[in-house]
């Protein structure tokens, strides 16, 4: 209970950075960068948006600044994050609405793929240590561990989308031919135009995997219970998944929440290099069309996720391995 | 961003640390650094990952240190005949521009060398001061460097450093170093943390507290030199990602466009939509080097792990003679 | 494990099956049509907006008015800025210039009928031009700025009088106004916000439906002009990135595209014969100096840049030939070369120089330093900073070719690629030293871009904002000039005139034009003909350029 309770409190506390690292921003670069952004909307604004806008951004208000504080957390926690200003009059929560399934699709599907397989692989090569495939997996993926994301993206476009011509390179579907419904055609080219991103999300992401559970494996096949386990003539097989595996596995569980972080950003690059309309792609765009409530808002809900998926993540190591509840 | 692989990625390594202590020494003493960085040298050499990373880190140098040595033309004058293709005279081409690419790598390597070292050098630098103070301050010290560190480590750096980048309007790379520093310490002090506090009741130290010294001393003398193979690991980390984020952030354009970099190449190439246009060279050279300069740090940083945890080293099966 | 493994396989392959099979046939290849049939009196638009549709049609919103004027809405007559301002009717029939020129009578057509039957009159006419009278926000042409009124007069004319004799200004009044509903628009209470999302017009097209990502506009069935249009549907797909609408183009789904293309010959014309591209200039990008920046101020500094600056390899290089290089008299090419006197350009003879502008600036007492940079016997150098668009890739390339031009002659320039809002910000209030921009607007003659850089009510002084005229350029000779243009409909009077201003730009550079912004334009006419060409250029062609587009689709038919 313990535990649960002091998760969510460092939970809340990083919600609370959040929060007021996007508060602080915007007010402490030089020349606060919302003044050219409302005077370039002067007149097209309501008053209500034109309010909204000054809470976030702390422009032309005449309240000190825990004043502000209190108006943005109140204002944030009533969901109202402002309109858009480059899908102006769109409110932001209903911009970053139609982009998020595509982000959540392809991320959330190729993570937990490459999760699934990498720490698969990385259990075989630390089981079969000294054999092919543990000489081969080490250094394979300590290099692409280190290759750019979008770089991997490029490649494959270059291969697949341009020279073969098998896939599509851009964007999420045919938007001139094809409407969203559901509907066979529109799903298969959701997926044709999914592939080479995904592809590319897998190949980078699955090297950490595999090497993490590889070295944990190492580490744990070295104590004595596995030693205890093989002298009592368990199977092989038994023992690299019901003694080995699942001990080693938990270290990796945190670590997988710990790299969403990591996931999350490299899939931005990959949204940009392949266009494709997820909230990563939203997120650059609002950058370069400075429109800084959708920025906001988008930081916050990155941050979310990934809060949530670690919060996830504790939840589950402790429920599967007893010792963290006590340990410190 | 990949996890720098070789750093475990338990949030509390338990004692088994990548550092050296010094055994029990027959005849003179020697000071610990001296032992710790012979060590590494002969470890390097015997280490083939080391070797291969060591070999990439050093061409990248010398070419950021003499590029006029490497490429003859001037990287940014638009002097040729645009797209042209490999040739003895332009080894990569040209650019849609009429640049001479080849020149434009080789010039670009400066840039990211010194992103490379000076935020490596700086992240690290405020990961040991965080790390070490917070393990050996302890109490309420160390309670809440702590949390400022997980806080920081869970909080999405890119995204942060878009929005950074986006408000500052993207500023030249003093900025982008200042950026990236400020934000990506956490993860390296987080283990320096680690590893500081199993040290902390070493019979060295206590050794060193038993004499009389001061905290300060101890922590600059004694622990930090102790930690030397983290530390270099962690420097190796730091820079890793200092040249990832980089290299991404000028690649969308919130770098200086008119600096010579692998990332504006790169910016410059998606711009003019080199892949589909046929001058592939232009995206695929700064990537592959981009991706070789990380290979190298991450191979180095692989094969530390390795030396300090010998569980890890690859096992060679003695082949057995006959006599 | 080695199931779970063994598992994901299966899936990959699978996907990568169903994947595979969907990419062949939503079009990938890259010949005209895709694997569904097109019928071919359907038309698709690329054109990247930057952002997803709000299914708004105000013609009144700047924002909207690309989606509206000219598809559902139409204005009183329609001039083409290409063709010398060479005129078509379309909801007036006639029109009389009277009374030295401050007065100007529109007969109406009759037999007009709105989308929803209801039939158009002059009072309609009367009633918009009232509406944008009273909500000033509405009035995005700026015509009450030369209007004093505007009254029907018999059952089908509508009389309108000017503060002043405001002749150029007919190109907005009667071709940019658009003329929309009494019956509809009196029953708003605030049109200034009104999002106008099922828009009732003139026009040859209705919306049908809107989505988000994508509007289609079918065949407005009480079109007045009978048989038209020939192409009945007209797609126009919501792109949020330009290499997705390039994509499209290349792949043939969309036919008529507005995009800025890299490389355009291997991206899009090499892959069908029926592609093709044209790109008509339509107003300078110049270098701005701040003509109250000591330095710049000197007439023969500015000489000495023009003579430096490598037009043509600016053009080449920076903007890929897409953009041909411009004339220091300001007079874009092939456009507007009628207007061109070429004794005037022979007599000053602005070429790329770099020998002659190095002259310029040793009469002008500047001595080359060691650094390479020139300085005068104050000391005080020839280093400047450029404000630049930072997010328009080809400016910043262009920019770096000037900066390596004037370096060559001793003049250093630093570019700062700025944010468009900050650069906006600096160029209006006058904070900056030089600056690379175009103007906004384009009319039929080279009056309406020039007038705009030189006519000093434009300008502001520094630290205020300056609605056209950045670089602070005052000159009462010059301002009578444009005022004369303005109240004359010869045509001669209009060319002389005219070349009385092409003689200021040349003597006094107030700007430095250095390449011509183009409307950007391609088309496939595999199954759909009547494009605009340059042999034909009956319509600026760009689908974002209104009410052109109308004029477009009107001519466009299945082959």
């Amino acid at each position: 209970m313990r535990f649960a309770l002091r998760r969510l409190g460092f939970f809340v506390i990083t919600l609370w950075a959040a929060l007021t690292l996007n508060f602080l921003l915007p007010r402490l670069m030089p020349g606060n960068p919302a003044l050219a952004m409302l005077s370039k909307f002067h007149g097209q604004l309501g008053p209500g948006t034109l309010h909204a806008l000054e809470v976030l951004f702390g422009v032309n208000t005449q309240k000190g600044i825990v004043a502000q504080y209190f108006s943005y957390l109140h204002q944030v926690f009533t969901g109202n994050f402002g309109p858009s200003l480059d899908f102006y009059p769109e409110s932001v929560t209903s911009v970053i609405g139609s982009a998020i399934w595509w982000t959540v699709g392809l991320v959330g599907v190729t993570t937990v793929l490459a999760f699934i397989l990498g720490t698969g692989l990385g259990i075989l090569s630390a089981w079969r240590r000294g054999g092919r495939l543990d000489s081969v997996v080490p250094p394979v993926f300590v290099i692409t561990s280190a290759i750019p994301y979008f770089w991997v993206g490029m490649v494959l476009v270059l291969i697949f989308g341009i020279t073969l011509g098998w896939l599509p390179t851009q964007g999420g579907y045919y938007v001139s031919t094809d409407t969203p419904g559901l509907n066979l055609t529109f799903f298969q080219d959701v997926l044709s135009h999914a592939f080479l991103p995904a592809i590319t999300l897998l190949i980078t992401t699955i090297g950490t995997w595999i090497l993490t559970m590889r070295n944990t494996m190492i580490t744990t096949l070295a104590e004595d219970y596995v030693r205890m386990a093989r002298a009592k003539g368990l199977p092989g097989r038994r023992i690299m998944t019901d003694y080995a595996a699942r001990n080693a596995i938990l270290p990796n569980l945190t670590g997988f929440a710990m790299s969403l972080g990591f996931v999350v950003s490299g899939a931005i690059l990959i949204e940009y290099v392949f266009n494709y309309p997820g909230v990563g792609f939203l997120l650059l765009q609002a950058v370069q069309g400075e429109d800084y409530p959708l920025e906001q808002a988008l930081f916050l809900l990155i941050t979310v996720a990934v809060l949530f998926a670690i919060l996830l993540a504790d939840i589950a190591t402790a429920l599967l391995d007893p010792r963290t509840r006590t340990a410190g | 961003m990949s996890l720098p692989i070789g750093m475990p990625t338990a949030p509390d390594t338990t004692g088994q640390a990548a550092g050296t202590e010094p055994g029990p020494v027959a005849g003179r003493p020697r000071p610990p650094a001296d032992h710790a960085l012979a060590r590494m040298g002969r470890a390097i050499r015997h280490n083939r990952k080391a070797t291969t990373g060591t070999v990439l880190l050093l061409i990248f140098l010398f070419a950021a240190l003499f590029p006029g040595l490497i490429a003859k033309d001037s990287p940014s004058a638009d002097a040729y005949a645009p797209k042209l293709g490999l040739s003895t005279a332009h080894l990569l081409g040209t650019t849609a521009y009429g640049q001479d690419m080849w020149a434009q790598l080789v010039y670009g390597t400066r840039n990211v060398m010194i992103i490379a070292f000076v935020v490596g050098l700086a992240a690290t630098g405020i990961a040991v001061l965080i790390g070490v103070a917070a393990a050996y301050l302890g109490g309420l010290w160390d309670g809440s460097l702590s949390l400022l560190t997980d806080v920081l480590l869970v909080i999405p750096l890119f995204p942060l450093l878009i929005i950074i980048a986006g408000y500052a309007h993207g500023g030249g790379t003093l900025v982008l170093i200042l950026v990236i520093t400020v934000t990506s310490w956490s993860y390296t002090a987080r283990q320096l943390r680690s590893q500081a506090l199993s040290l902390r009741h070493r019979d060295f130290l206590e050794a060193a507290r038993v004499r009389g010294e001061r905290r300060l001393y101890i922590i600059v003398v004694e622990v930090i030199p102790t930690m030397t193979s983290l530390i270099v690991a962690s420097f190796l980390t730091n820079a890793l990602y200092a040249v990832l984020f980089a290299s991404s952030l000028q690649f969308i354009g919130l770098g200086d466009p008119n600096t010579q970099s692998w990332g504006t190449m790169l910016y410059w190439a998606q711009n003019n939509a080199a892949l589909q246009t046929g001058q592939p060279m232009w995206a695929l050279a700064p990537g592959a080097c981009i991706a070789a300069l990380g290979a190298a740090f991450a191979l180095l940083n692989y094969a530390f792990d390795e030396i300090g945890n010998p569980a890890l080293r690859p096992v060679r099966r003695k082949r057995v003679t006959r006599a | 494990m080695r199931r779970l493994k063994a598992i994901g396989a299966l899936v990959a392959v699978g996907l990568l099956a169903a994947a595979c099979s969907a990419g062949k046939g939503g079009g990938n290849g890259g010949s005209n049509g895709n694997g569904s049939t097109k019928a071919t009196n359907t038309v698709t638009i690329s054109n990247e907006n930057g952002a997803l549709w709000t299914c708004n049609f105000s013609p009144f919103n700047g924002s909207d008015t690309l989606l509206s004027v000219g598809f559902v809405y139409e204005p009183l007559v329609y001039v083409n800025a290409l063709q010398n301002g060479k005129t078509t009717p379309m909801l007036a029939t006639s029109w009389k210039w009277g009374s030295g020129n401050t007065s100007l009578t529109f007969t109406i057509r009759s037999g007009v009928k709105f989308s929803d039957g209801t039939p158009m009159t002059a009072a309609d006419v009367v009633y918009t031009f009232n509406l944008i009278k009273k909500y000033p926000a509405l009035d995005l042409t700026g015509d009450w700025a030369v209007l004093s009124s505007v009254t029907q007069s018999g059952s089908n004319q509508v009389v309108m009088k000017f503060k002043h004799p405001a002749v150029p200004a007919f190109y907005y009044i009667a071709g940019q106004t658009p003329i929309v509903p009494q019956h509809i628009w009196s029953k708003i209470s605030n049109p200034v916000s009104y999002p106008d999302s099922s828009p009732v017009g003139t026009g040859p097209y209705k919306v049908n439906p809107c989505t988000k990502s994508n509007i289609t506009y079918t065949a407005n069935p009480h079109y007045w002009q009978p048989g038209l249009p020939k192409v009945t549907k007209v797609q126009y797909p919501a792109f949020t990135s330009n290499n997705t609408a390039n994509d499209q183009l290349a792949n043939g789904q969309a036919q008529w595209g507005s995009q800025y293309i890299p490389s355009i010959k291997t991206f899009y014309t090499a892959k069908s014969p029926s592609f093709h591209y044209w790109f008509p200039p339509t107003v300078n990008v110049s270098l701005v100096p701040n003509l109250k920046n000591p330095l710049l101020a000197n007439v023969k500094v500015r000489q000495a840049m023009s003579d430096a600056i490598d037009r043509a390899k600016v053009s080449s290089i920076g903007e890929s030939g897409y953009e041909p290089p411009a004339n220091q008299a300001g007079i874009v090419t092939p456009t507007f070369s009628s207007w061109l006197n070429s004794s005037l350009i022979s007599k000053y003879n602005y070429s790329y120089n770099p020998a002659r502008a190095k002259q310029i600036l040793a009469s002008a007492g500047f001595k080359m330093g060691s650094d390479g940079i020139m300085a005068n016997s104050k000391g005080q150098k020839l280093s400047f900073s450029v404000i630049n668009i930072g997010d328009y890739s080809d400016w910043v390339a262009s920019m770096q070719v000037v900066a390596q031009n004037l370096k060559a002659v001793g003049i250093q320039v630093t570019p700062d690629n700025l944010s468009n809002t900050d650069f906006t910000a600096s160029l209006y209030t006058g904070k900056y030293q030089l600056a690379f921009y175009d103007q906004q607007t384009f009319g039929p003659s080279p009056y309406y871009e020039l007038r705009n850089w030189l006519d000093s009510a434009g300008t502001a002084p520094i630290g205020q904002t300056a609605t056209t005229n950045y670089e602070r350029y005052s000159s009462p000779a010059t301002d009578k000039l444009f005022s004369e243009y303005a109240a004359s409909t010869s045509v001669a009077q209009q060319h002389s005139i005219m070349s009385q201003v092409e003689q200021v730009m040349l003597s006094d550079l107030p700007i430095i034009p250095v390449v011509q912004a183009v409307d950007w334009y391609q088309y496939d006419d595999s199954s759909l003909t009547g494009w605009p060409t340059p042999g034909n250029p009956y319509a600026q062609p760009a689908a974002y350029a209104y009410p052109d587009m109308e004029q477009v689709l009107l001519h466009l038919k299945a082959k």
